[in-house]
């Protein structure tokens, strides 16, 4: 029909390449030949209907924009809290929680590693009373926060989030939110080494699946995992891959949770995604719609659900922070606003723009509130929403979410071959897959075979970028801060009562019992989030330091 | 340019190791001989392993803007233990910092975009002793 993909030289002799950033060929034309043995009923059906390639919900946009949720989290739980109220004063309306390292690695702010890391990349929870201070104001049955937090760390987060609810009258089936929860969230843009560093691989495994067993149990309306597919694709993979590890990271916690005897037809329903909306923009398409038809598919096929509710892939998106560029930055916004269109096409349950200076440093307030308009553009202006999928039937989109669907599905079979996404992340396969990727990426920009405007086409002299105003950080200020509020917040308890909560950690670790409960006991004897690591640590007899 | 021995660290928390994978294979393809020590390092380890491997030049990379707490850190360490080698900063770094770490003595600083060809041109420039 038409020449296939590959380099040639167009009339206005500019070299371009007809593939896709996974290395799909892209042909001059596509037609009905493309998509022979298309059949709609079997291969679309219809919104919220299996297996859900046009949309994991009927209505769709016309019910229900999508979530513009904000990422937010600096400094103590009472500025986030601040910075949320003026947020959610301007149309924001949910948040993902980002928390500073030494919280995400289970430290106290005043532990010596926490030393000038204290708020930085997000907002320190060490005690009870800091996750009481960042819902100042708001109710856990009416505000959703989602957590960007694993465990370890989640089970504290959540047995927090427990108290609170308890503390304020809330009942636990009304708390909506999501905890991130997923075991392989830092790993998913660094090494393994990020997981198991300070914490055993084999703990953290247990506490994830005894926080979906809690969740499923007491919390049913609190979404217990988001597979986390952004960080793993920021590290550079291409589209296939990240479709394929992604999954095959979530039914690789799906199986273990079936080995914990939590039922195939519950606790999947609060299962769901984070993924990442990169800049090719029919390829993220036809990503976001394989994947949900592939989902389906193997829920029901081969997990064996018979709810549907358990066949439905429900993602977010992020626009991709790897295609900003430093240079020029303002043309990022550019690239959020092509890449927050694939996720609408796409069908995303809700979006986050990257601000055009995250090359720079962290988003200043202005930044924000530009890549939230972004989206309000698309959202109340553009009309792509009015429709629901509009972009079904076309040659090009339904010929490549079938490509995409049997080349994510060839690579997970590979996947389950060596084991499972858990073995191959233990092995060593999945670094070694992510580091060759970066190699290729960096190759290809200084080849110029991706070009990056700005970067490596289209250049312009570093002075004649008007000036970005950066979002100061204070770390010191805040771990002086802190370390302060801790001193207090332990002088202030019955040492007594802390050493028997601490104890019943302990016991409660050896004997397997599931540990959110606990936890929620400890935080309200006032046990600290180090602490609490502290002992759990101490029962697996492992340490660190 | 004659081959030399290069120590990439990441230091502190931060996990964000893209940059510096991509930085060490650079510089091997460029023929330079380079020890990655992985994440989580402290000053002191990254210093010891300076004076154990015997090292021309060093290498930090930061996303999560903790750059100028442990370069200074870092540059105190080297100086109490006399150590007079090169230190590179890479990442999200703002003009501003980068200009402070170039006057607290850090050699140069790349930020996101750079190309293979200029990361390893300004690195043997500033390995043959010329200055930036």
């Amino acid at each position: 029909m038409s020449p296939p993909g590959g380099r040639i030289a167009p009339r206005d002799h500019e070299e371009q390449i007809f593939e896709t950033g996974a290395g799909i060929p892209i042909d001059e034309l596509y037609g009905p030949d493309a998509i022979t043995g298309f059949d709609p009923g079997r291969d679309l059906g219809l919104p919220g209907e299996y297996p859900y390639t046009r949309g994991p919900y009927a209505g769709m946009y016309r019910s229900r924009i999508w979530t513009r949720r904000f990422q937010v989290g600096f400094g103590s739980p009472e500025e986030t809290n601040e910075r949320i109220k003026y947020l959610a004063a301007n149309g924001a309306n949910g948040f993902v929680i980002t928390i500073d390292l030494p919280t995400s690695y289970g430290f106290d702010s005043d532990d010596p590693l926490a030393d000038g890391e204290v708020g930085v990349t997000g907002v320190a929870i060490s005690t009870l009373e800091d996750m009481a201070a960042l819902y100042a104001g708001f109710s856990p049955s009416q505000l959703s926060y989602a957590l960007s937090i694993r465990p370890p760390v989640s089970s504290v987060t959540l047995a927090m989030l427990a108290c609170v609810a308890k503390r304020l009258g809330v009942d636990f089936k009304d708390v909506i939110g999501t905890q991130q929860n997923d075991p392989f969230y830092q790993m998913s843009g660094g090494p393994l080494q990020t997981i198991t560093q300070f914490f055993p691989l084999e703990g953290t495994l247990r506490l994830c699946i005894d926080n979906i067993e809690y969740i499923s149990q007491h919390l049913p309306r609190l979404n217990w995992m988001v597979t986390n597919g952004y960080n793993l694709r920021e590290t550079g993979v291409n589209a296939i891959q990240d479709g394929a590890f992604t999954l095959g990271h979530a039914f690789n916690i799906f199986r273990l949770a079936r080995q914990r005897g939590l039922d195939i037809d519950v606790f999947p329903r609060r299962a769901s995604f984070f993924l990442s909306a990169s800049i090719d923009f029919f390829e993220e398409i036809a990503k976001f719609r394989a994947m949900r038809r592939l989902y389906a598919r193997t829920m029901k096929n081969e997990f064996g659900a018979s709810n549907p509710e358990c066949w439905r892939l429900r993602f977010s998106v992020q626009s991709a922070g790897n295609t900003l560029t430093t240079q020029q930055p303002r043309v990022n916004m550019v690239r959020a606003g092509i890449e927050a269109m694939a996720a609408v096409f796409g069908g995303a349950q809700s979006i986050h723009l990257c601000s055009y200076d995250e090359g720079l440093g962290l988003p200043t307030e202005e930044s924000s509130r530009m890549a939230l308009r972004t989206q309000q553009v698309i959202a109340y202006e553009s009309g792509i929403t009015k429709t629901i999928d509009p972009l079904a039937g076309s040659y090009y989109v339904e010929s490549l979410t079938n490509r995409m669907e049997q080349e994510i599905g060839g690579m997970l079979a590979d996947i389950d071959r060596r084991g499972g996404m858990v073995a191959c992340i233990r092995d060593g396969w999945l670094e070694a897959e992510i580091n060759a990727a970066r190699i290729r990426n960096q190759r290809d920009i200084d080849d110029g075979k991706r070009v990056l405007v700005g970067v490596n086409r289209f250049q312009v002299e570093s002075s004649e970028d008007p000036p970005i105003h950066i979002h100061k950080i204070r770390a010191d200020e805040w771990g002086e801060r802190r370390a302060a509020m801790l001193r207090r917040y332990r002088a202030d308890r019955d040492p007594g009562r802390w050493s028997d909560a601490m104890a019943r950690i302990e016991g409660a670790w050896r004997d397997g019992d599931n540990m959110v409960p606990v936890l929620m006991d400890a935080l309200e004897h006032r046990v600290t989030m180090g602490e609490a690591h502290k002992a759990m640590r101490k029962a697996q007899h492992w340490s660190f330091r | 340019m004659a081959r030399k021995r290069i120590l990439l660290a990441k230091m502190g928390l931060d996990c964000h190791d893209t940059g510096i994978i991509t930085v060490a294979a650079m510089l091997r393809d460029a023929g330079h001989e380079v020890i990655y020590l992985g994440l989580h390092n402290n000053a002191e380890q990254v210093v010891k392993t300076m004076i154990e491997e015997d090292v021309d030049a060093v290498g930090i990379s930061f996303l999560s803007g903790q750059h100028m707490t442990q370069a200074r850190r870092l540059l105190e360490r080297m100086r109490a233990r006399d150590i007079r080698v090169p230190v590179f900063c890479g990442g999200v770094i703002p003009a501003d910092d980068a200009a402070e770490l170039r006057a607290l003595g850090v050699a140069d600083v790349f930020t996101p975009g750079t190309l293979s060809r200029d990361v390893v041109a300004r690195v043997d420039r500033r390995l043959a002793g010329v200055t930036a």
